[in-house]
């Protein structure tokens, strides 16, 4: 009857910032970021990359509230720097991070599907019930280097 | 404050992250990723889980029920059945459609009317859905497959239905769920001491290794604890349902994480922006 609805897990009403930062009111170069319909899968990969981040203080985040849905981080940096720019960074490289991963998934997944179908083809030429697949067992020799 | 220390960031680490896939069949796919953080091997499995979008039976509008099932026990059955959702990104979401409620752009339509008239029972399954899109039809693995069981009739039981399916993702409903499991592995033989197994007499025997385990060399029992040691080697396999190919669940979902980091970069410097604005003389 008063059930929240499903989608406000991940769509953001309307007027609401999906990043919005607090400094903080007693330390220089501290801060705190509030990110709105995100979970864990992001908040937890953020600080783990502001930790490597050796002009990072301090980086933590929390769900505040398991029926809100969105996260905190709290990030200090050493002077110089600023928490705004070491979440940038942050961000960019596990964008640089994931794309890379997901390249080399692609060109991956090719190298495998023709492995995977050279063996077909030839598992099928074994059984003679096709003939005339001489490029098949061919391509399986080339492949079969290759691993 | 030490910044000489161990090079930051992925670019700076010699290889960079890597993956390479052990296993690829039709339905699932077991891949090793190294040289990365287990907060973004987490992140990859619990996106491949709830986020990665699919198309799924929503609403079921139910002209004829004669059958034993109730409508919602139907309805619940049909919004479970996997279709086939290799041109999800074709689809849009209902809620970033302009049409008022749905249509052919944001929804495909499938419909069922089965009736049985002979002494024998009828099975209806999801190969009676017709679909309105031939792109998106219920899954079925091969040609003796039979279809998804939904219900079975006896003489003069009748079903005749209209489903609206939409695309959406499992956060929102585990239907949308492109996997039916994620098993995920790290340190096989708990080196880093994150597991505490809990034993009669002895862990060895109680707790055999698993199979990722053969990829490691066995640690000498009597190394001392590397408490610097960070996990780096991740075993993730994944099962899909049969509505996406097991290599596209896994490329969604860092698509999907793309976007998310995208969006909150973008988002993150227009806030920088209005708070530099506000504020000049200090710098966030």
């Amino acid at each position: 009857m008063n059930a929240p609805e499903r989608f406000e897990l991940f769509v953001l009403p309307d007027g609401r910032k999906k990043v919005s930062m607090t400094p903080d009111t007693k330390l220089l170069n501290a801060a705190t970021f509030m990110i709105e319909r995100e979970d864990h899968t992001l908040g937890n990969m953020l600080r783990m990359q502001l930790l490597k981040d050796p002009r990072v203080l301090f980086a933590g985040y929390k769900v505040p509230h398991p029926l809100e849905h969105n996260f905190m981080v709290r990030i200090q940096t050493i002077p110089g720097c600023s928490p705004g720019v070491a979440l940038g960074d942050a961000v960019t490289e596990l964008i640089q991070e994931i794309g890379a991963l997901k390249n080399k998934l692609e060109l991956d997944v090719i190298r495998q599907r023709a492995f995977e179908e050279a063996k077909a083809s030839q598992g099928g030429g074994l059984g003679g019930d096709e003939g005339g697949m001489d490029g098949g067992v061919g391509m399986h020799r080339v492949v079969d280097m290759d691993f | 404050m030490d910044l000489s220390g161990a090079p930051y960031g992925s670019l700076g680490t010699l290889s960079g992250p890597s993956i390479t896939i052990q296993e690829l069949k039709k339905d699932r796919i077991s891949f090793i990723l190294t040289e990365t953080d287990l907060s973004v091997a987490n992140s990859l499995r619990r996106v491949m889980i709830a986020e990665v979008p699919t198309i799924a039976i929503d609403m079921v509008e139910i002209e004829t029920n004669t059958t034993v099932l109730a409508d919602e026990f139907i309805a619940h059955r049909l919004g479970m059945i996997p279709i086939d959702s290799t041109d999800v990104e074709r689809i849009k979401y209902t809620r970033d459609c302009t049409c008022s409620q749905y249509c052919s752009e944001c929804s495909v339509e499938l419909t069922l009317h089965v009736k049985c008239t002979e002494d024998r029972t009828k099975i209806v399954t999801s190969k009676d859905l017709v679909s309105n899109n031939p792109q998106f039809q219920p899954v079925v693995e091969d040609k003796n497959d039979q279809g998804i069981l939904i219900v079975k009739l006896r003489k003069g039981h009748e079903l005749k239905l209209k489903c609206i399916a939409k695309k959406g993702v499992a956060k929102e409903h585990a239907k949308w769920s492109p996997v039916s499991g994620v098993a995920f592995e790290y340190d096989p033989y708990n080196k880093l001491r994150h597991t505490h197994y809990w034993i009669e007499e002895d862990a060895g025997k109680e707790w055999p290794v698993s199979g990722n385990a053969k990829l490691e060399a066995e640690p000498n029992p009597d190394a001392p604890f590397d408490y610097n040691a960070k996990p780096d080697r991740f075993y993730i396999e994944t099962e899909t349902v049969g509505s996406l190919k097991p290599e596209d669940v896994v490329s969604m979902g860092m698509k999907t994480l793309l976007d998310k980091l995208g969006y909150v970069q973008m988002q993150l410097k227009e806030e920088l922006a209005s708070h530099q604005q506000d504020q000049t003389g200090w710098s966030y």
